[in-house]
Formats: C-alpha cells, sequence, structure tokens
C-alpha cells in the first residue's frame, strides 16, 4: 500500500481512538453524574468550618483548610445522606483527598470550591491536604465519620464536648499558637506545651535547661533565643502585652 | 567506539564547540544533586526516614531542587545545547558567537541565582511555585534569566534558518532541524505566560510592591505554560529517535512525513490544554475544562504516528539485519551493543513511555482525574514520561556528543550499555508502587515518613506500607543506574582524548521519502496554535480577571501567617 494512504488510515484510526475514550468520559459525567467542580463566583470565601443541618437528609459541610489543620477536624454524618461540601482556605494553597471516595477538591485563596458526595456505608474517612502547603503538610489531616442514623441522634442529643473555656486559652487561640503547639501532649510543628513547666529541655547547642518562668517568658517574647532538639527556628515573634505574656506562663506553669 | 558507516563529521568553531560541551557538562553536574534527593525522597516517603532534613537539606527544599535541576535546568541547558549542534550540523552556517556567549551568561548566572536561593532555605516552593507561599525574589529572577537565556539562543538560530532556506528553495527543511525548531516554538507558546505570571504578578509582590496576587490567574498562567513545557522537553528526544534511531537500528526512517507532521500537530495543540492540570480547580468553569479535556485528547495522536513510524522503523532495520516472520525480527536489534549503545538508551526510553502514554491518557480523561489527582499517581506517570525517553536520551545524547566533541572513547563501555535496562526495571518497580499508593489515595509532594509512614504516628497508614516499598526498591535501582552513568560520563570526561573532535551527528535516510506541502512551512501550523490559544483560554482568564477574588497576601512555608505579620 502507498505509505501516505496507510498513514493516512493510522492518523484517522488514532484520533477515533482517543475521541472514543473522550466520549466515554462524556457519557460518564451525563450517566452517573461525575463530574468536576465548577466556577462559584457568588460564594464568599468563610473563615469558619461547621456543619449545618438542612434536613435529616441532607447537609452543607463547610471546610476551612488552613496551615495546617482542617476546620472542622473531627465531623460526623448519618449513612445515606447527601452532603453538599463547600472548601475555603485561610492561607494558602490546599488541597483535600477524602479517602474511599471521589472527593478531590483543590482549596485556591479567594475562591470557594464546591462538590456533592454521598454516603451510603458507614466508615470512617480520612480526610487529607494533598497539595503541598508549607513546612506541617504531612499531618494536616481529619476525619469524617458516617454513622448509622441512631447513633447519629444518639450523639447529637447528648452534651457537646466544650471546648476549655478559660481566657488564656482563647488568648492561644486566637494568637495562632496552638497551630505549632498542642496541649494534650501530641506531636507538632513545635514542642508540646503539656507539662513543659519544669520540664528539662535539651536546646540545638547541645546545653540543656529547665524550663523555668524566666525560659518560659523568654521563649515567647523571643523565640529564636533559644530553639528545642529536633525543632526549626520557625516561631515568629507574637504581639503579646505585659499582662498576656504573664498570662500564658502562668497558664503554662499549670498545664500538666 | 567503532564508526557506523556514513558518518558525517564537521569541524566547528572552537568557541562554540567550547560553549556546547560546558552546557552538556554542567547541567549533568548539577544532576549529580537533582538525582541525590530523588533517592532520599524514597527513603522518606517509605518510612525510612522520620525525620525533615538529613545533612542539613530539608525534605521540601530538596525536592525543590529535585524538580527545578532535574526538570527545568538539565532539559533547559541540554536543548540549547543539543539544538546548537543540530543547526550547526545541519545547517552549516556561522552562527553569532556574540549573543551564543549572552544567552550562555544569563542561563548560567540564572541558575546560580536560583540554586542560591533554594540552598539559603528561603525558596522551599517546589518547581511549581504557587503562590501564594513565597520564593526569595532571588528565585524567580534567576528563572527568569534561564529562560530568556534560552529565548536567545533561538533568536541566534533564525537567521541560519532563513538563509538556508533562501539558498535551498524548494527543498525541505531538514528533519532534525524542524524539530528543533517545533521545540522552541512550543518553548516560546509555553514560556510567554509564565514569564507575565513572573514579571507581573509573582516578583513584584515577592518584592513587597503590591500586597497581594490574584492566586487562580497566577495558577491558570502557570498550567498555559506547564502543559506546552513536556512538549519542549519531548520534542528534542522525538528528534533523536526520529533522525537517529533508524540507522542505529539498522535500517531507515520509515517515513520522514511522520515526523513533520509529528512536529507541526505539537506546535498546533500543545498549549490549548492546560486546564486539565486543574480539574479539580474552582475558579475555573466545568465548560473550559471539558474544552481543555477534548484538546488533550488531541495531543496524544502525535504519539501514536511516533508509535507507529518508530516501530516500522524499527522492523525495517531489523529485517536489514536478517530478522524474519510476523515477531521474530524483534529479536535481531541492537539491544546490548557497545558501538550502538545509543539504541539501548532509545529503546528503553520507547517502552517506558507507553505507559508512560495511556496514563497519560488516563489523567486528562476529565472526571477520572478526580481518582488520581495530586496523588502519588501523578509523580508515576511523570517519572514515566520525563524520566524515561526524556531523561534517557538526553544523558546519552550529552554522553554522545561530549565523546565525539572532545574526540575521547567511552570508558567502561560494557557498563554503559547496561544503564538504560537498570533504569528501566527501577522505574518500573518505582511506578508500579506510586501507581498503587496513588490509586489508593496516598498523597503526592509530602513528608510521609513523619506520618503516614510512621508506626509511632497517629495517621499511620499501614495499608500504604507495601506500594511504598516498591517505590523505595525502584528508586534504588534508579539510583544505581544514574550511579553508573555518573561514572561512564565523568571517567569519560578526565580521559585522554584520541583523536580530534568534531561535530558529529547520526543521519538517518528516509524510506518513505514523500513531500507533503502542508507539513513543510510552520506558518499556518503556528496561526492554528494561536487561534486555538484564542478559544481556549481567553473566556477562563476573562473569568478570573472578571471574578474579583481577594487577593493573597504572602507567605513563607514555615509559618500559618501572613509574611507582613510574621517574623522580619
Amino acid at each position: 500500500m502507498d505509505a501516505l494512504r496507510l498513514e493516512r488510515r493510522l492518523i484517522i484510526i488514532a484520533v477515533a481512538f482517543v475521541l472514543t475514550l473522550f466520549g466515554l468520559a462524556a457519557l460518564a459525567v451525563n450517566m452517573f453524574h461525575v463530574g468536576l467542580p465548577t466556577c462559584l463566583t457568588d460564594i464568599k470565601p468563610f473563615q469558619k468550618g461547621e456543619l449545618i443541618t438542612h434536613s435529616p437528609t441532607h447537609y452543607e459541610l463547610h471546610y476551612v483548610a488552613r496551615m495546617w489543620e482542617f476546620d472542622p477536624e473531627e465531623v460526623t454524618v448519618p449513612v445515606g445522606s447527601t452532603i453538599d461540601i463547600y472548601v475555603s482556605t485561610r492561607d494558602v494553597t490546599h488541597g483535600l483527598i477524602l479517602l474511599g471516595t471521589d472527593l478531590n477538591l483543590m482549596a485556591v485563596p479567594g475562591v470557594v470550591n464546591y462538590a456533592r458526595v454521598k454516603f451510603d456505608k458507614p466508615g470512617v474517612h480520612q480526610l487529607l491536604c494533598h497539595e503541598y502547603c508549607g513546612t506541617g503538610h504531612d499531618r494536616m489531616a481529619a476525619n469524617l465519620r458516617v454513622v448509622d442514623l441512631a447513633t447519629f441522634q444518639a450523639k447529637q442529643s447528648a452534651p457537646v464536648q466544650t471546648q476549655p473555656s478559660d481566657p488564656t486559652y482563647k488568648l492561644l487561640e486566637a494568637k495562632d499558637c496552638l497551630t505549632c503547639h498542642s496541649i494534650d501532649g501530641s506531636e507538632g510543628i513545635g514542642p508540646t506545651l503539656k507539662g513543659i513547666y519544669g520540664r528539662k529541655t535539651k536546646l540545638t547547642n547541645g546545653s540543656t535547661v529547665v524550663a523555668d518562668d524566666v525560659y518560659l517568658r523568654e521563649s515567647i517574647v523571643n523565640p529564636s533565643a533559644k530553639i528545642t532538639d529536633g525543632f526549626d527556628d520557625l516561631m515568629p515573634k507574637p504581639e503579646l502585652t505585659e499582662q498576656e505574656v504573664n498570662a500564658i506562663v502562668e497558664y503554662l506553669e499549670n498545664l500538666k | 567506539m567503532i564508526e557506523l558507516p556514513n558518518e558525517r563529521k564537521i569541524d566547528i568553531e572552537p568557541g562554540l564547540k567550547r560553549m556546547i560541551l560546558i552546557e552538556l557538562i554542567f547541567p549533568v553536574v548539577l544532576l549529580v544533586l537533582g538525582i541525590y534527593h530523588g533517592m532520599m525522597q524514597v527513603l522518606y516517603r517509605s518510612g525510612m526516614i522520620h525525620t525533615r532534613k538529613v545533612l542539613g537539606l530539608e525534605y521540601y527544599q530538596g525536592l525543590t531542587l529535585h524538580g527545578v535541576i532535574n526538570a527545568i535546568v538539565f532539559t533547559t541547558f541540554f536543548a540549547v545545547a543539543f539544538g546548537y549542534a543540530v543547526i550547526r550540523f545541519y545547517l552549516e552556517r556561522p552562527l553569532n558567537m556574540k549573543v551564543a556567549w549572552l544567552s550562555f551568561a544569563l542561563m548560567i548566572v540564572g541558575t546560580l541565582l536560583a540554586a542560591a536561593a533554594i540552598l539559603s532555605g528561603t525558596s522551599s516552593v517546589l518547581y511549581t511555585f504557587y503562590p501564594p507561599l513565597r520564593a526569595h525574589p532571588a528565585f524567580y529572577v534567576g528563572l527568569t534569566l534561564v529562560v530568556v537565556g534560552s529565548w536567545i539562543a533561538f533568536f541566534n538560530w533564525m537567521p541560519a534558518y532563513s538563509g538556508w532556506k533562501r539558498e535551498h528553495r524548494g527543498e525541505k527543511v531538514p528533519l532534525a532541524v524542524v524539530g528543533i525548531f517545533a521545540a522552541f516554538v512550543v518553548w516560546l507558546i509555553a514560556t510567554i505566560p509564565v514569564a507575565i505570571e513572573i514579571i507581573f504578578l509573582l516578583l513584584p509582590w515577592s518584592l513587597g510592591w503590591v500586597a497581594t496576587v490574584n492566586v487562580p490567574l497566577a495558577r491558570m498562567l502557570f498550567w498555559f505554560f506547564g502543559h506546552p513545557l513536556v512538549y519542549f522537553w519531548l520534542l528534542p528526544s522525538y528528534v533523536m529517535y526520529y533522525t537517529m534511531l533508524p540507522k542505529l537500528a539498522g535500517g531507515k526512517l520509515f517515513s520522514d512525513f511522520a515526523g513533520r507532521l509529528t512536529f507541526m500537530w505539537l506546535v498546533l495543540y500543545s498549549a490549548p490544554v492546560g486546564i486539565h492540570h486543574q480539574f479539580t480547580e474552582p475558579g475555573i468553569s466545568s465548560t473550559w475544562k471539558f474544552v481543555h479535556a477534548f484538546f488533550t485528547m488531541l495531543v496524544a495522536v502525535p504519539s501514536f504516528a511516533t508509535a507507529f513510524a518508530l516501530a516500522a522503523s524499527m522492523e525495517h532495520g531489523a529485517r536489514q539485519n536478517g530478522g524474519r516472520g510476523l515477531l521474530g525480527w524483534w529479536k535481531k536489534l541492537p539491544y546490548i551493543d557497545k558501538e550502538r549503545w545509543l539504541f539501548g538508551y532509545f529503546f528503553c526510553g520507547l517502552v517506558i513511555f507507553i505507559f508512560g502514554g495511556v496514563t497519560g491518557i488516563i489523567n486528562a480523561s476529565y472526571n477520572l482525574d478526580v481518582v488520581v489527582h495530586n496523588t502519588s499517581w501523578l509523580p508515576a506517570h511523570f517519572h514515566q514520561t520525563v524520566a524515561g525517553p526524556i531523561f534517557l536520551s538526553y544523558i546519552a545524547m550529552s554522553l554522545f556528543l561530549v565523546v565525539k566533541l572532545t574526540g575521547k572513547e567511552i570508558k567502561f563501555p560494557g557498563w554503559n550499555v547496561w544503564v538504560p535496562y537498570i533504569w528501566t526495571l527501577g522505574i518500573m518497580i518505582f511506578s508500579t508502587g506510586l501507581f498503587i499508593g496513588g490509586a489508593g489515595g496516598e498523597p503526592r509532594r509530602t513528608n510521609m515518613g513523619l506520618t503516614y509512614t510512621n508506626p509511632e504516628s497517629p495517621l499511620y497508614h499501614a495499608d500504604w506500607q507495601a506500594a511504598k516499598m516498591l517505590g523505595s526498591i525502584g528508586g534504588t535501582i534508579m539510583t544505581l543506574a544514574a550511579l553508573i552513568f555518573f561514572v561512564v560520563f565523568f571517567a569519560t570526561l578526565f580521559a585522554r582524548s584520541a583523536r580530534a573532535g568534531a561535530l558529529e551527528l547520526i543521519v538517518s535516510e528516509p524510506f518513505h521519502d514523500e513531500n507533503v506541502r502542508a507539513v513543510q512551512s510552520f506558518t499556518p501550523w503556528l496561526a492554528g496554535a494561536v487561534l486555538l490559544l484564542v478559544i481556549a483560554y481567553a473566556p477562563p482568564i476573562a473569568q478570573t480577571l472578571r471574578s474579583n477574588f481577594p487577593g493573597a497576601p504572602p507567605y513563607t512555608p514555615d509559618s500559618p501567617l501572613p509574611i507582613s505579620a510574621a517574623k522580619p
């Protein structure tokens, strides 16, 4: 056969092949409603995450992604319900992948993303950040629990576990301290604050100090002065009044 | 190395020779660092290392180096050096050395600036540098200088091209020259939007002259660049495949037309496809995502044409070597041949590319992307393309040109022939691990050793461990292949010259030498490309401009507070 005719035929076959694949993707959009997020321009990026109940089978879930956590971190929804998920970011670009589902959304500054999911089976789905968002990216995760309706209702009527209401705790939260330092002993970007008072702390320069009032005060006012071994010099100087520093030091002394 | 028959060699100006050599050797030296962190990454991710940094190099800092060196610096330097070699060899016209050295200096200075910015620890933003994570201004300036330097090299070839055409009216421009020009036309199309992103959005913002940046616009401009970029990498490999592989196989290029059509097709379709990297993003309507998905499918067609033309060319060669039968001829190719060692590098790249191509079609299939977007599936696909045909052909041609230009003999030729096969074994194991992990939701670009593969972390995923082990075994084998290559390359470089160096390329003759007018000129294809770009990008860019998204202040990767509020 003439080479050109052969080649023309092969190119037609190749074009037909890729367009068939494209057609299948389009078919999936129509038949199974597997679409992609579209442009939402009428929603202002929100700053607070929450679960809003529209009806017992319809919920609206607002996720705020921030360095390096999701708000809310724990969400429980009943099985069989439809969830409209809206995603916003408070700082840099993040990504959300809900393991075991097809939920895969980027959180881009300035824009709100949206997808609808429906859970047919109970279980725990882990939500991970899948876009590099800085030093703490590798531990940015949350949970979404799907439970049966009875468990869900029992949980809703039970008293909600309240956050500590201490004003100094609220101050730590407002100043973003708790983004890096936990108060429950869990690992973070910075050392945990639990039991920090009186703790023997090894420093990057090789020496060891006991965390007393003076050390705590210095570490708050001038974070770069002494760095705990195993951590990096990352903490910015916080804007705090003298009273606030005193209150935090006193709070830490009692945080056993 | 024994000479292949009909090899043509030309003596070139010593200045040009020196420049081509430095442009080949300099990025291979940097590659040692880039590949070192490639190795480190599989160790971190598989959970063999549970720390943030090793030997002073932090994970994400090393990842930035790995991407910038391997994917931007090495590729751009090689494309420019190889472009000089091809243009000088085929067009046989002098090039303006002052302009050439200017381009050279900009690229070297740019690379050093970007490297300094990354090594200082202030630019761990990965090689996609998505705002509002902010790098040191030197990072942006450095990358811009590398790009501008490569533009100047391309502009330097244009008079040679038009001069040759004037003297050879009615003749076809040599296929290799068409391929190199296609590569740099695609590069020009790709780098204009990213230059706009850097110069007008990121640089003033990183210097503090403007407070905020429009992130959706910056991302769209980045991916306007990001996809044609891969064809800029691929086209020099295609030049080697079309013009050298057939002869190495022992035969002729099955179809000269297939090569020209492939090159022109990539000029036409490589750019209006970038939104397929942004399928899961807000701020872009699903209509335009669908349009880009359609064009992305069409950009796969020239790779089908190439697969056919190259398989036919290899069959022709194998039959010349005495191969018989419907499939039996596959046995008669120079897979392990110290004289035709380039064949193994090219052939292995093509084998890897079959898998890279198939997974590329999966990624581009619109809604299928939600399963794999930003998981480790993506780097698996990416390595099967960039670290497959592109990497193997680039390191092979770097070694080949260094040997020919310096007149040296390859050291350890018996080791050299095995490099591509070891690499292929490694990359297939590596990407199998990443494909399995990615399909299960394992995130890419994540120091998983701290959490997901750390048994002491509450986030530990025991179910990901097996795939991670595959990834690290494959990555180790790849590093081993790279190490052997480095030993061969540098031992050859420091060996004594055996003869006078000359510029030499392998030239395959066409088997079918059709003269189809439609593929002889860039003009109609370039006009078509501009038209498609306007159709594909004007509406979504207008959308990002009209939507009045709140701008974002800059952040460093270390702090959840914007830079103005953080430590000075």
